[in-house]
């Protein structure tokens, strides 16, 4: 019986530092993921972490660093962890190239960025004045790059709630003040409303608007508003409180054609399922006027945002903001 | 959570033959070869010819991906001159359990009188990332695969955490492998006989923060088979099989620091055989990784959570195991073939491994029961068998 020498050992070591390119993580799992992705972008504590010499093919020949997550919802998540890790640290979520499937699909994915690298009492920034405005059709994005961007900037700022008189749905997330018919109306009539407009539904009558109290409390707080629009609303926000008090980013859907727009549009509005089919038509032809606004009214946009890679667009946003850089 | 107690053992299930390839890296072995030479040599250990085996039950995870090779019940029936029918049984790294526990169910109902129960995993003829991540396939594939986790990964997950609740130390943790190899060395069949110091293991290059290469069990090949008859009698009988389940993927546990498969199926077999753990003298555990030995000597109720290490201080000084620790026996024999860190962890083949252990060591010591403990993935399935010495 020969005894293996000691040095045996290692050869398996070197037999991972062979980046092969193989993965089982095929597109549609992927695909799958990032439809679950919205859940995990909320902050939480480090339950237990782990750097692995060699990861998983496809996630890189570096050492990556793992950590299960209790997230404040409860549930629990995994992901990568940036920074120096540590059980019971306070994360907060960030968007990182995490791998490339054997397809060449870039896989965006939630990491976990430890909170105490901001430095616990940072100077209160002021944003006097203006309002962060993100624009787009349904469906393009809106909702998650603003939950990313609350989620990142929390102490800094703040989602102005939509007044709507709109029915509750199952699918909706907390972005919207629900009121009734009569509410709206008089709060339009007291002038309580900044922008406000009426969308054509063919199954019930849709009001939304913004209140001039809910902005211009977060004002007082020292934040950032951010709103989350479209087309109607932005003008009126314009001409309620001038363009230059806007800082107004336009979010498009991936594609090079207004069809190939249209086509990404509906498949995301398919797969949120928040609305019946017949209101899907309602909401196409509603992005179709939103895809020619972007063009027709550019004078309203800073900036154009095409939401293909989620962390490029929260990179854009941020850099853009003065006072969120850091 | 536990689920209604399955029935006890219908009939007396006699272990009447066992066999095994070395564990190691064999480069010249195909798959069938090693199911060949681990079943010729459980045969010839046992009373009953090759015709009398009427029925093959053979566990393997991988061969799909290792060895572009599905359809293992054929193979393992055309082993036989007679073809008896053959089926395969899969639980990753818990296969061997499952293919035991659906031996005894085949033999509990009559179909079979003999059972042919053969485990096999050729893991070597693919690279390292190629099989690192057919074992992720044990694991959640839309949990823990898309983190980038090897399943060194997961346990370097549970072994960070066990730290950090237990306090238990890196030298502390050296210590179980270093306990393993030295079994090893008297082993014939194990990949690694050779004695390591826990200094070695806390040496070695690290895998998954906080655990070294050499708290990892290796990639092996290598085949294992026994022979479980109602017809003849053995040496040993089966007083207890059973399994039990948990959640897949390690996000959807309230705890990492233990496993509650472990646990369902230790209580139920013992419930099965009619003793209690006193009575166990001789263990076999699945230790994939050094944590995993220790979560299990808690899980099965051998010391209280966090106090495992206290087993190993005293495995190492050679003292009885449970000398000092809070334990609750006066002899234990722990892995004594080496386990899976010092004989290699051919994933399917293990569970019938250890079984074949168990009923070598009760016939060396005299002791009477023994335990056979084998999980897949992060413990999602779990397989306990207890063997009773006849002699």
């Amino acid at each position: 019986m020969r005894h293996p020498h000691p040095r045996e050992y290692f050869v398996s070591i070197f037999h991972f530092s062979f980046f092969i390119f193989y993965s089982v993580t095929t597109s549609p799992i992927l695909h799958r993921a990032q439809a679950k992705k919205h859940r995990k972008v909320q902050p939480g504590t480090v339950l237990s972490w782990t750097t692995m010499a060699h990861p998983l093919a496809g996630f890189g020949t570096h050492p990556r660093t793992v950590g299960l997550i209790a997230l404040d919802d409860g549930s629990r998540a995994l992901g990568q962890l940036v920074g120096k890790p540590m059980i019971g640290q306070r994360v907060r979520p960030r968007m990182v190239l995490s791998s490339v499937n054997a397809e060449g699909l870039r896989n965006y994915d939630v990491a976990y960025e430890a909170m105490a690298h901001v430095p616990a009492k940072a100077k209160q920034k002021r944003f006097p004045g203006y309002i962060l405005a993100l624009t787009g059709p349904s469906g393009v994005g809106k909702t998650t790059v603003s939950r990313m961007l609350i989620s990142m900037f929390s102490a800094n700022a703040e989602t102005v709630p939509i007044l709507t008189t709109r029915e509750r749905k199952s699918g909706d997330d907390g972005e919207y003040t629900y009121v009734s018919k009569e509410k709206f109306t008089e709060f339009v009539r007291n002038g309580d409303m900044v922008a406000f407009v009426h969308l054509p539904s063919s199954t019930e009558e849709r009001w939304y608007g913004y209140k001039r109290s809910d902005i211009e409390n977060i004002w007082k707080k020292g934040r950032l508003p951010l709103v989350i629009t479209e087309m109607h609303l932005l003008r009126g926000l314009v001409d309620h409180y001038g363009r230059r008090s806007l800082l107004s980013f336009g979010l498009l859907p991936p594609g090079k054609s207004k069809r190939a727009m249209l086509s990404a549009l509906l498949h995301r509005l398919r797969i949120r399922g928040r609305d019946a089919e017949e209101h899907l038509k309602d909401r196409l032809k509603n992005a179709t006027e939103d895809l020619a606004f972007f063009r027709e009214r550019a004078d309203l946009f800073d900036k154009i945002l095409v939401n293909e890679d989620l962390d490029a667009v929260i990179e854009t946003v941020r850099q853009s903001v003065p006072g969120l850089q850091n | 959570m536990p689920c209604p107690s399955p029935r006890d053992m219908q009939s007396d299930i006699h272990l009447i033959g066992s066999g095994q390839t070395r564990f190691g890296e064999l480069w010249d072995k195909g798959i069938r070869d090693l199911m060949e030479e681990a079943t010729d040599a459980a045969i010839n250990s046992s009373p009953c010819t090759a015709l009398d085996i009427d029925m093959v039950i053979v566990s393997n995870m991988l061969a799909e991906v290792t060895n572009g090779q599905a359809h293992l019940a054929a193979i393992a029936s055309s082993l036989l001159p007679h073809h008896p029918p053959a089926i395969r049984v899969e639980s990753a790294c818990g296969s061997g359990a499952f293919a035991l526990h659906t031996a005894c169910a085949m033999l509990e109902s009559g179909r079979a009188r003999n059972v042919l129960v053969i485990g096999v995993e050729k893991m070597t003829d693919v690279s390292v990332d190629t099989v690192a991540s057919a074992l992720m396939g044990a694991a959640d594939s839309e949990q823990e695969r898309p983190a980038g986790l090897t399943f060194p990964g997961i346990f370097g997950l549970i072994t960070q955490r066990y730290m950090h609740e237990y306090g238990l130390t890196r030298d502390e943790l050296s210590l179980v492998s270093a306990v393993h190899h030295r079994n090893a060395c008297e082993n014939p069949f194990a990949q690694f006989r050779l004695p390591v110091t826990p200094d070695a293991v806390t040496k070695s290059a690290m895998v998954s923060n906080p655990l070294r290469l050499l708290d990892c069990s290796p990639i092996s090949d290598g085949a294992a088979a026994c022979i479980l008859s109602t017809e003849h009698a053995g040496a040993a009988r089966l007083v207890a099989s059973q399994i039990a389940s948990d959640s897949l993927s390690i996000v959807d546990r309230p705890t990492i620091t233990s496993f509650s498969a472990t646990k369902d199926a230790a209580e139920r077999a013992l419930a099965e055989a009619e003793i209690t753990l006193k009575d166990v003298r001789i263990l076999e555990t699945h230790d994939c990784f050094s944590t995993a030995a220790l979560i299990n000597l808690e899980d099965l109720g051998f010391c209280d959570p966090g106090e495992a290490i206290g087993i190993y201080h005293n495995l190492w000084r050679g003292g009885s195991p449970l000398d000092g620790a809070r334990g609750r026996l006066p002899a234990l024999g722990v892995n004594l073939s080496g386990g899976l860190k010092g004989c290699g962890h051919p994933v399917a083949a293990t569970g019938i491994k250890q079984l074949i252990d168990v009923s070598k060591q009760l016939q060396k010591t005299g002791d009477r029961y023994g335990l056979a403990h084998n999980f897949g993935g992060a413990a999602a399935t779990c397989g306990i068998h207890i063997l009773e010495s006849i002699s």
